[in-house]
């Protein structure tokens, strides 16, 4: 490592050029820590301990038609099911929907099954026991409880459309959730009772909860053969699976992501690229005068690279460091609420960021300093700067 | 009589190069004792820095026979050559050619860096070899920060760190004002005498020729017989 400070010091020296070289690997890098953070918090993280435990149960057609409520005394049949309990998406306008914020995820439920269903989430015993018996109470989340400086007691009104109406609610509770919280749930009975009669007794999905998570497989398999010839037949996943499946309707998001990666990793290897072999060309006569002192094409070629993969390890840094700032970001919006546990700061997404913005480094200069390496002596000091 | 340190024999070296043949060293045969001053010739494009080149195993021979400090430089590979200049050869060149970005104390310092030294004895190295040219107090200069003679005593404090046998220079005073020049020459010449370094310098300058103990002179790349 004795030739780290000249490194350093030759990857200082046109500052300006060097930090374009930053800025640049470091925005395309966090655009790659954003991704990559989200693909695998979709595709690649464990379920939480209680999320193994759940199924989600939909309608095979379409999240958008509904399933008799009078599934749920099936279900509860199937050897292990521990709580069958319907959750129907509200939809509906809280003030201006134009405002992304407003646009909170809600769902009516039975508000006995809540706390049992979501084990992992928090809320004192009286503000429980006052959603339970509250026709027109609703629990919020901690974040959602931040984001509007709700407090108990205050009054949340919505405008129905699915289910039309005026309704306001009440906040008797707020949770502690270990993930994103921007979430309002309510009494399912205080909607069904503003419907007409052949609006009632229908649910968009159930929530299951299992007796072990090894059981899984076989209880969704069981769900889905009991009702394979009704007229409603019904698709049953993991809850993470599920919120996966919710978010692909927006488009084949898993492609889209790699693509756009990948993409990204390309343009940025094309300039920094672009921007190794001006920095090398400039200094093919100092190449000469080292391979005078003795130094070897091996030396020289680790002090090009080193001074390349060093720019781009910072780049790297930073890119990723603003990329967690981003990712806090988009948890705490209100789309936070349909994401899989996303972690903020994952030391593996680290790794592999600054991982590639060495191997960018590497890449980018391998040719201009295999060249330079290998420049006879002679030539390399005849060049002119 | 010394034994000579460098030996030459029909030393050749041409440029092929887009239709166009140089012959750049013509059947060159010389002999340098050990612990000479030879300075070298003749107009431009004689030859001269080819030969310094092909001295200090920067470039190799087309043909002929050239050994230097007992070894054919023929018979070595790069890898083995590189080590060999380091530890043997101080090269002075008419440019400079500092690091910019380096200080004059790590400049000298590069060298020793190829050594098995450690920090403190290369610095302590670097700074004595600093001191012997006269720029003690500017260690922690950098090249845009010294006059040329500066830069260029700095360059041969650079060449003489590894304590090489064989010093070559390249027009070191080419680029310098007289008084600059006249330090330089100064130094060398010390270094010839007071530290038994065989040196060879290329030089236009007739006054330059004042220090050495040989002249050779080139021309349209053959050696000139000796006059002296
Ligand atoms: N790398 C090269 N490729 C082609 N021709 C070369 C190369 N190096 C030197 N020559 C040619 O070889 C001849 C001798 O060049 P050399 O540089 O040794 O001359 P010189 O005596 O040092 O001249 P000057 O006093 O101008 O430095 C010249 O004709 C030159 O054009
Ligand atoms: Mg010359």
């Amino acid at each position: 490592m004795r030739f780290l400070p000249l490194i350093l010091r030759n990857s200082w020296r046109n500052r300006r050029r060097t930090l374009l070289t930053i800025a640049s690997i470091g925005v395309s890098m966090c655009l790659l820590g954003v991704m990559i953070a989200l693909y695998s918090a979709f595709w690649l993280s464990k379920p939480q301990d209680n999320q193994a435990l759940r199924l989600v149960v939909r309608n095979r057609v379409s999240l958008a038609v509904f399933l008799p409520l009078a599934y749920r005394q099936q279900i509860e049949k199937i050897p292990g099911v521990r709580i069958a309990t319907p959750a129907t998406w509200f939809g509906g306008t809280y003030k201006d929907a134009r405002e992304a914020r407003n646009n909170f995820a809600r769902f009516s439920v039975e508000p006995e099954k809540l706390f049992p269903l979501f084990a992992e989430w928090s809320i004192p015993e009286d503000q429980k026991q006052a959603f339970i018996h509250e026709r027109t109470a609703c629990v919020i989340g901690r974040d959602l409880a931040n984001a509007f400086n709700f407090h108990l007691g205050d009054r949340i009104p919505l405008q129905g459309d699915i289910f039309p109406g005026n309704f306001e609610f009440t906040v008797r509770g707020i949770f502690d959730s270990p993930s994103n919280s921007n979430l309002m749930y309510f009494n399912k009975e205080y909607i069904d009772q503003a419907m007409p009669e052949r609006r009632r007794g229908f649910v968009d999905t159930f929530y299951i909860l299992i007796d072990a998570p090894e059981h899984s497989a076989r209880v969704a398999n069981a769900i889905d053969a009991q009702f394979r010839n009704s007229t409603g037949a019904t698709k049953t996943e993991s809850e993470q699976a599920f919120v996966v499946g919710f978010l692909s309707m927006l488009g084949d998001v898993r492609m889209f992501l790699v693509w756009i990666s990948a993409a990204v990793m390309f343009t940025i290897l094309l300039v920094s690229a672009n921007t190794m072999a001006m920095s090398v060309r400039e200094r093919v006569r100092e190449v000469g005068v080292l391979k005078t002192l003795g130094f070897t094409p091996g030396t020289i070629l680790f002090l090009i690279l080193g001074e390349a993969v060093a720019i781009s390890i910072a780049g790297g840094a930073i890119g990723y460091l603003i990329s967690t700032v981003l990712l806090k970001g988009v948890q705490r919006s209100p789309m936070g609420g349909f994401l899989p546990s996303l972690h903020v700061v994952d030391p593996v997404i680290a790794a592999v960021c600054l991982a590639l913005a060495a191997l960018i480094g590497l890449l980018s200069s391998l040719v201009p300093a295999l060249g330079a390496s290998r420049a006879p002596i002679v030539e390399a000091l005849r060049s002119t700067d | 009589m010394s034994e000579p340190i460098i030996e030459t024999r029909n030393l050749t070296k041409e440029f092929l190069r887009d239709e166009f043949h140089v012959v750049a060293l013509k059947d060159v045969t010389l002999e340098i004792p050990q612990g000479e001053f030879v300075t070298l010739m003749g107009p431009s494009g004689s030859g001269k820095s080819t030969l310094l080149h092909l001295i200090a195993a920067m470039d190799r021979p087309t043909g002929g026979e050239i050994r230097v400090l007992g070894h054919n430089l023929r018979e070595l590979t790069d890898r083995e050559i590189a080590h060999w200049r380091n530890e043997n050869v101080g090269f002075i060149f008419q440019q400079f050619n500092l690091l910019p970005v380096l200080t004059a104390l790590e400049n000298v310092e590069l060298p020793l860096k190829l050594t098995h030294l450690n920090k403190a004895e290369r610095l302590e190295h670097a700074a004595t070899a600093l001191n012997l040219v006269g720029l003690g107090d500017r260690l922690g200069h950098f090249p845009r920060q010294l006059s040329g003679g500066q830069e260029q005593r700095v360059a041969i404090a650079r060449a003489i760190v590894t304590d090489p046998a064989l010093i070559l220079a390249d027009e070191p005073t080419g680029n310098l004002d007289a008084a600059s020049a006249q330090e330089v020459l100064t130094i060398l010449s010390k270094l010839n005498k007071d530290f038994g370094k065989t040196i060879v310098m290329v030089t236009h300058d007739p006054h330059a020729a004042h220090f050495a103990t040989r002249v050779h002179h080139l021309e349209k790349g053959e050696l000139m017989p000796d006059a002296a």
